[in-house]
């Protein structure tokens, strides 16, 4: 086997990569009825996103 | 001892009959909860298909498929049992839990990891939470089977 093509990321894409992917796997797996899941993958994407980038940018300045 | 008789005249069982065949029905429903646990760890999403959860079953086979598959791309770390130290190891155990898929990252990595770069590092650790949800939803097929779930 030749392996798989290369797959190049920014920090950025893969954290959305992992949130996005995560935000569903969560919300199937936590809620059974279809719009209780779709408000918890919402909402479990929006605090992945913001606590993410949040702490990022509480990071920044010790970045330099 | 005389046996209960209900309203019908129909001997009911006796207490420790009932009671035997209810510890029987429970040691069988933690088995099979058992199976469904260790099959979604095998295979991400077959515990869940056994029990025709198949949205579930589903997604857990696609999101572990596409983190591992994006990880392995990246060129992350697909740890082995030879670990330098705890955090090897602790890698190693993380990996393992995405079943089948542990092999098949390994096969897709023909040129080992190349962690120099940071790409292989974010790949190191999207290997590690697919491994990790996999464990997740192999515990809550087993606690699905188990009725303490829905």
């Amino acid at each position: 086997m030749n392996g798989v093509p290369s797959l190049q990321l920014t920090h950025f894409q893969a954290f959305l990569l992992f949130s996005v992917v995560i935000s569903i796997a969560f919300g199937f797996l936590g809620r059974r009825r279809p719009k209780d899941r779709v408000k918890y993958i919402l909402w479990s994407l929006l605090l992945f996103l913001v606590v993410g980038i949040g702490i990022a940018w509480a990071m920044f300045p010790f970045s330099r | 001892m005389d046996e209960p008789i209900n309203n019908e005249g129909v001997s009911a069982p006796a207490p420790q009959v009932a009671e035997a065949e209810g510890e029987q029905s429970s040691s069988r429903v933690t088995t099979r909860a058992y199976i469904f646990g260790v099959a979604g760890w095998l295979l991400p999403g077959l515990g869940h298909a056994l029990q025709f959860m198949w949205g579930r079953a589903l997604v857990v086979f696609l999101a572990v498929g596409i983190l591992t598959g994006a990880g392995a791309a990246m060129k992350g770390n697909v740890f082995t049992r030879d670990g330098n130290d705890a955090f090897d190891k602790l890698g190693y155990v993380a990996d393992l839990g995405t079943g089948v898929f542990y092999v098949a990252a390994r096969a897709l990595e023909p040129g080992g990891a190349d962690v120099s770069h940071a790409g292989g590092d974010y790949g190191t650790r999207l290997l590690a939470t697919a491994g990790v949800l996999n464990l997740l939803a192999a515990l809550h097929a087993y606690e699905a089977a188990r009725g303490r779930k829905a």
